[in-house]
């Protein structure tokens, strides 16, 4: 595989592979400085084969301080040096991200005025910059040559200076943002990031690696950036900095986070712009193509085919911290998938969540021992119940410990819940994580038995004999928390999503159809979708202020309401649900109290779901839940339960 | 007269138990960020001990967890981890030197929490989400249920050896205690749930076991939701029936009243300037009439009067001021001493106390910069006696003139119009925002004690400077509106701040335009509605108003918008604006943003709220002046909000 092969960049510099692991918000940090669990949760994608590590960005100056756990370069030297260490000792190369988010930051933190090219208010945060004088200009070039000089002292191979959809560097780029009248507004646009570029080479040296992470294309914001400029912002940049490669990204003062949509958007948006930027650079000057790149196939095809000759596959290697280990090993099969949900890794929220994955837990908490059960002597028999997330890995881990595992599920498909919601529009690669578990069980030796009900007879067989019982059996419809009249039509949203198309179509009354949503994820919006296509005229009924209030980031939100506004779908916003009719839904307003009605024949209802656990009986030896059955959550905690059951398996026994 | 000639009830000393209060003024628990790594730290210690050091009669220390299974915040305190103790002792210690008790709150938020730091399922009664966190939780086995009363038990016991003169147990607003409570969220079959008497099982014994580990000596209140207002909740007459067991169990020494379940209906327990003073008194009337245990009466007491007037009238036998004492921490002193003018109102904005906690950010507050810095030395001027010009009497310049006198700096400041506070005096004339002008008169109190010399009617220019020479020149002369592009050469086409100043007083029907999403304007749009304009908002965001959230005044901001029939539009942009020739009439196209599709909307003016341009004229023509030091601060530095022009000015009028 091209993907596997060394890269020698123009300053000497040699990558082991094309594989990037990109910079990243993680809050891992300790106060603004790079932490311990940096450290570890690096090294573990170094050693899982990542060619380079770019660390996460680090703002070179004080003037910014974007979120709480931001580094800050000038407290980032011990974290560097340890990541360097890390890196080296596996055998990659670690670059440092360095970058100042201008007028894209909050003063929350730092409590002072944003810097900026122009006074430009941010249109999602609504804050008001100040506009930079001429001295505040240079002394954050400078700020940025310190930085770089200070990560390579510190064993850095080099850095990746930000000019992307958050970068200070882009708004000095974009016409959007710099209305300066002085040299550098106008047709001076790039000297900005002329000098940052030629101070942070001249600092660090020829012998290391400067890469430059360019915003290719704005999208929302017309006058800015993009695809057909870019390429020429691209050349003379890399000529002011003699740089060793460009990352293509996109973003913009309206869309900040457009380089890493959700699975809504197809994989490949970026690779156009990406050629273009390949046309206009020297041939010395490396491409790196990045977004939402999480199939090898498609990196390698962009490597042999494409523009690139690297690929920057940042949330495939949080999901699967082995990738490149995989690749080389030749099961490419054996790679867990990263399905594109944003749900655990987009970490950019005031309350510093860390980073992780839904379908690896581990992810952002390396420096602790992990949850996985150690090779067993002695093993046991192990009863599963349930194939869902929770089921699945509960049995993956169990038999990768030696256990014998059977697992049995009463439906004909194993993936449980994953399986419900990948059925709904834009939500199918979730399947992929299911196949994957599904796969992986297999091979490691677990008896999956589908179509089959157990019993409380099948539990106490099992525990009689000396084994172990994990109960995944999930959750259930909860109770609507509202009557429901004679005539009315409620139907719960997993029922229906486990139908067949034609049994979907059949199933359902042609004519009007509401949505209840009172969670506010992808799952309301994607299943009001759903019924759009089959035809229905919908109806989203929501408590919120707004459609889809959790979903992961304001771009992935603002995308999910153009769907539904191109599918037609009608939103009810501030509204709880008081009662189904035949033919209509009384709702109230949840501030006023306001009544009113909204016409559907049917009701599909996405509330919060009950556990299932009819077979639970108590705490007792041998036996344990994960998962929904425990509390209807997520696909998170699910595999995260299951894993602790599978560890816990030992302590059952006992 | 002296305050306690003045506020007779207020400086009534009491007994709470086995301890005695020197007043009745409570500084009430409430979250402030400010632990780190689970832990106390000197910032609360003085924090709290500036408020014991200001009067307070009693302090109630943050909400500390009772088990490691509630993490609803990430710097919630860990009151089980035996590292507590040590800097527990540093809190009481310094609040002890001012000779003022100190309770600790300890809870358990049951499934009002989130699994995010915990990475634990949420435990509570029964598997009901709460409505704001939309979590599932786990219900309780009897197991658990035991490890948590134990957990109760321990973290009593380290409150006892850390110093404290008593627990509170948090029973409302946000506890499985209240969820155990309450129908809505208890749904168990066994003995715990069901009748009043098993929901109340939990709280008895928790109480007992708490009790039994504090020993007689030390004082045990619990805070009671008496209303939850919510469908199938506890109601004010259920609360009166616990209120009387915890009264028959002889172990509790007072009961705190409060309203509302605060992740259904936050703005009932941080209540904003647009929810009246008092609004939850009835409930502690109730309590007290019921119970002869006494009662602390909560919610938006700001000052002395009211305070004591609550006391007069028998609703509680006690007051809790947080916010109130959050923004002068001498609220109870200045009482006291007869000056309750002198009190630096808080101004129910919510905007750095409840706003930031609620953002995972350390408490602040707009008025006092000091907040959450007590345990910092105060900065010392290098050099006092400058002779300082202030430029503007907005709260950026006004804070910068206090701070400077403070410093011992000769200050005056100079007004171009004929009143102090800027944009601040237009903000307070919109319907319910009157307190938010108190600030501007806090500072002028403040200023007129230290000597600021404050003129109006009086510009400064480049010539004024020249002849007055200061040594330091600070520009505080605040932000002008900007002109939209599609609203050039259309004179009905104006800013909120001409409409509020009175330079145009638009008829018919308004649009609004909200691109700042802040009160602007649906003030404004609150004020056209009342004089009979049909109103409509149109926003490019999500929501109209969509930091109203923020400071909890979204919801009252729904009631309201829906009783004055004002639109809300939200994702609309405004591309262009039009005259119809015949009528002269304002002709807008709006693009819904999500597809670009257009609309159309004829009315009589567009007034805009959007970002503003710092008017810093002064600024650019003197700042490389030779002999004056010219600085600035506020919105003429970048158009925000009047907690950086409070910051700033502090921050600047102490180091000059
Ligand atoms: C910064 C701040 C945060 C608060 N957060 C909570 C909270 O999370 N839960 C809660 O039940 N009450 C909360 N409260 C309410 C207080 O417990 C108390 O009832 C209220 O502030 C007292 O009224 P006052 O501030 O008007 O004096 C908070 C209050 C403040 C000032
Ligand atoms: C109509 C109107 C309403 C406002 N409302 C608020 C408000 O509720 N909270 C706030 O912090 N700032 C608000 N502002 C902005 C502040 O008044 C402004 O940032 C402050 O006066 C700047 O201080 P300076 O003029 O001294 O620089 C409002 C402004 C206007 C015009
Ligand atoms: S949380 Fe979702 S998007 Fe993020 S890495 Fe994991 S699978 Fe991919
Ligand atoms: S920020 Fe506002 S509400 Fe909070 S204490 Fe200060 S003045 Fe009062």
């Amino acid at each position: 595989m091209q993907l596997l092969s060394p890269l020698r960049l123009a300053c000497g510099v040699t990558s082991p592979n094309r594989l990037v692991f990109g910079p990243h918000v993680t809050n891992l940090g300790h106060g603004r400085a790079l932490s311990e669990r940096h450290t570890a949760y690096y090294r573990r994608r170094a050693c899982g084969g990542s060619g380079i590590i770019v660390t996460e960005t680090a703002s070179v100056h004080d003037s910014d301080w974007p979120y709480e756990r931001a580094p800050l370069a000038a407290r980032c030297a011990p974290g560097w040096a340890a990541i360097a260490r890390a890196c080296h000792d596996e055998g990659g190369l670690a670059l440092a991200g360095l970058g100042h988010t201008g007028l894209q930051g909050t003063d929350a933190y730092g409590r002072t005025a944003l810097w900026a090219p122009s006074d430009v208010a941010d249109p999602l945060s609504r804050e008001v910059p100040r506009e930079m004088d001429t001295p505040e200009i240079a002394e954050i070039v400078a700020a940025f040559a310190n930085a770089a000089r200070l990560a390579v002292r510190s064993g850095m191979d080099g850095v990746e200076v930000d000019a992307g959809g958050r970068a200070l560097i882009r708004q000095f780029l974009s016409a959007v943002t710099n209305l300066r009248a002085d040299g550098y507004g106008g047709a001076q646009r790039t000297r900005f990031a002329r000098e940052v570029l030629g101070a942070v080479r001249r600092a660090v040296g020829r012998g290391a690696v400067v890469g430059l992470r360019l915003c290719c294309d704005e999208p929302g914001t017309p006058g800015g950036i993009t695809p057909e400029t870019a390429p020429a912002i691209a050349a003379e940049l890399a000529a002011a900095g003699a740089v060793d490669y460009v990352v293509v990204v996109r973003g913009s003062l309206r869309a900040p986070d457009v380089s890493r949509p959700d699975g809504h958007v197809p994989p490949g948006f970026n690779d156009a712009a990406a050629r273009r930027v390949r046309a206009a650079l020297p041939s010395s000057v490396a491409v790196c193509a990045q977004g939402s790149i999480v199939d090898p196939r498609h990196a390698e095809e962009l490597l042999t085919e494409g523009p690139a000759a690297l690929v920057e596959m940042t949330r495939a290697q949080i999901a699967d911290a082995r990738l490149g280990a995989k690749l080389a090993a030749g099961t490419p099969e054996r790679v867990r998938p990263c399905v594109l949900c944003n749900q655990a890794c987009q970490v950019r929220d005031p309350r510093n969540p860390p980073v992780s994955c839904i379908g690896d837990p581990y992810s952002g908490h390396e420096s602790h021992p992990p949850v996985v059960p150690a090779p067993v002597d002695d093993p046991v028999e192990v009863l599963v119940i349930g194939a869902g997330p929770a089921g699945l890995e509960t049995a993956r881990n169990a038999a990768k410990a030696g256990h014998r595992v059977r697992v049995v599920e009463q439906r004909e498909r194993t993936g449980g819940m994953l399986r419900v919601l990948a059925a709904g529009a834009g939500l199918g690669r979730l399947a992929l994580l299911a196949d994957w578990l599904t796969a992986e069980c297999e091979r490691l030796g677990v008896r999956i038995e589908t179509g089959v009900r157990a019993g409380a007879a099948d539990i106490d067989a099992r525990l009689a004999t000396g084994g172990v019982v994990v109960l995944c059996a999930g959750g259930r419809m909860g109770e609507p928390g509202y009557p429901i009249e004679e005539g009315a039509v409620v139907h719960d949203v997993a029922e229906l999503l486990s139908l067949p198309e034609e049994e979907l179509r059949r199933r359902l009354p042609a004519g009007p159809a509401t949505v209840h949503d009172p969670f506010g994820g992808v799952s309301g919006v994607s299943v009001a979708e759903t019924l759009a296509a089959l035809g229905h005229e919908v109806t989203l009924v929501t408590p919120d202020h707004l459609v889809g209030a959790r979903i992961a980031t304001p771009d992935d939100r603002a995308r999910a309401l153009a769907r539904l506004a191109r599918a037609r779908v009608g939103v009810v916003k501030r509204c709880a649900v008081r009662g189904a009719a035949e033919g209509v839904l009384r709702i109230e307003h949840v501030h006023t109290g306001e009544t009113g009605e909204v016409k559907g024949g049917f009701v599909v209802e996405c509330g919060f779901r009950l556990p299932d656990d009819g077979l639970w009986r108590g705490e007792r030896l041998g036996m344990d839940r994960a998962g929904d059955v425990v509390a209807p959550r997520g696909v998170y905690e699910a595999i995260l339960e299951g894993r602790r059951a599978a560890a816990g398996i030992e302590e059952m026994y006992r | 007269m002296t305050g306690t000639g003045r506020f007779p009830h207020l400086f009534r000393p009491m007994r709470l138990g086995p301890i005695t209060l020197a007043n009745r003024i409570v500084f009430g628990a409430h979250p402030t960020g400010y632990a780190e790594d689970g832990l106390p730290t000197e910032r609360h210690a003085a924090y709290y001990a500036a408020r014991a050091r200001g009067g307070a009669g009693l302090i109630i220390a943050e909400e500390q967890s009772v088990h490691p299974s509630d993490r609803p915040r990430e710097r919630t305190i860990r009151g089980f981890d035996p590292a507590v103790v040590a800097r527990h002792r540093k809190v009481t210690e310094a609040v002890h030197r001012e000779g003022v008790p100190i309770l600790a709150q300890i809870n358990h938020n049951g499934g009002q929490s989130t699994s995010l730091y915990s990475r634990r399922p949420l435990w509570a009664p029964s598997p009901v989400a709460d409505p704001a966190f939309r979590e599932v939780p786990k219900a309780l086995e009897r197991q658990e249920i035991s490890e948590i009363i134990d957990g109760y038990g321990l973290v009593a016991g380290h409150c006892v050896e850390g110093g404290f003169d008593g627990v509170e147990l948090q029973c409302a607003h946000s506890s499985i205690v209240r969820a155990f409570l309450s129908p809505a969220t208890n749904r168990r079959g066994d003995r715990y749930g069901g009748s009043p008497a098993n929901r109340t099982r939990l709280l008895s014994e928790i109480i007992s076991e708490v009790r039994r580990r504090i020993g007689p000596d030390l004082v045990l209140g619990v805070r009671l939701c008496c209303d939850e207002l919510v469908d199938g909740g506890t109601t004010l007459e259920d609360a009166i029936a616990v209120a009387r067991v915890l009264e028959a169990s002889g172990k509790v020494d007072y009961v705190g009243a409060s309203i509302g379940v605060s992740t259904a209906a936050p703005h009932l327990d941080g209540a904003s300037m647009h929810i009246p003073p008092g609004y939850a008194l009835f409930v502690a009337n109730a309590l007290r009439r019921a119970v002869d245990l006494p009662v602390i009466g909560a919610g938006r007491f700001k000052d002395p009067v009211q305070a004591d007037r609550a006391l007069a009238d028998g609703h509680c036998d006690l007051v809790d001021v947080v916010r109130g004492q959050i923004a002068d921490p001498d609220f109870a002193a200045k009482a006291r001493a007869g000056a309750p003018e002198a009190v630096r109102v808080c101004l129910s904005c919510n905007q750095d106390c409840v706003g930031r906690v609620r953002a995972n950010r350390r408490l602040g507050c707009v008025e006092n910069p000091r907040v959450g810095r007590e345990f910092l030395p105060a900065l010392s001027s290098r050099r006092a006696g400058r002779d300082v010009l202030v430029a503007g009497a907005g709260p950026a310049g006004l804070q910068t003139a206090l701070a400077a006198a403070r410093a011992g700096h000769r200050v005056r400041v100079y007004e171009a119009e004929r009143a102090a506070g800027g944009q601040v005096l237009l903000a307070a004339s919109t319907p319910g925002r009157a307190e938010f002008g108190v600030l501007v008169r806090n500072q002028l109190t403040e200023c007129r004690r230290l000597g600021v010399r404050v003129e109006y009617g009086r510009p400064v220019d480049a010539e004024l400077v020249r002849r007055e020479a200061p040594e330091v020149l600070v520009v505080a002369t605040g932000a002008r509106p900007r002109r939209p592009a599609w609203g050039r050469g259309r004179e009905r086409v104006v800013d909120v701040r001409d409409v509020l100043s009175g330079r145009v007083r638009p008829s018919g029907s308004v649009l609004l335009v909200d691109e700042v999403g802040f009160h602007q304007a649906t003030g404004t749009a609150e004020l056209l509605a009342d004089r009979g304009c049909v109103v409509e908002v149109v926003t490019s965001a999500m929501v109209v108003g969509q930091d109203l959230a923020t400071t909890l005044d979204l919801e009252n901001w729904c009631v309201r918008a829906t009783a004055k029939g004002i639109g809300e539009t939200c994702d609309h942009e405004v591309v262009r604006v039009g005259e119809c020739a015949r009528t002269g009439r304002l002709e807008v196209e709006l693009a819904y943003l999500p597809t670009g599709e257009t609309s159309g909307r004829t009315v009589d003016w567009v007034v805009c709220a959007l970002p503003q341009a710092p008017l810093d004229g002064l600024y650019r023509a003197l700042r490389r002046h030779p002999s004056v030091q010219t600085l600035r601060v506020g919105d003429c530095v970048a158009p925000r909000r009047v907690d950086m022009a409070v910051i700033e000015g502090e921050r600047i009028g102490t180091s000059l």
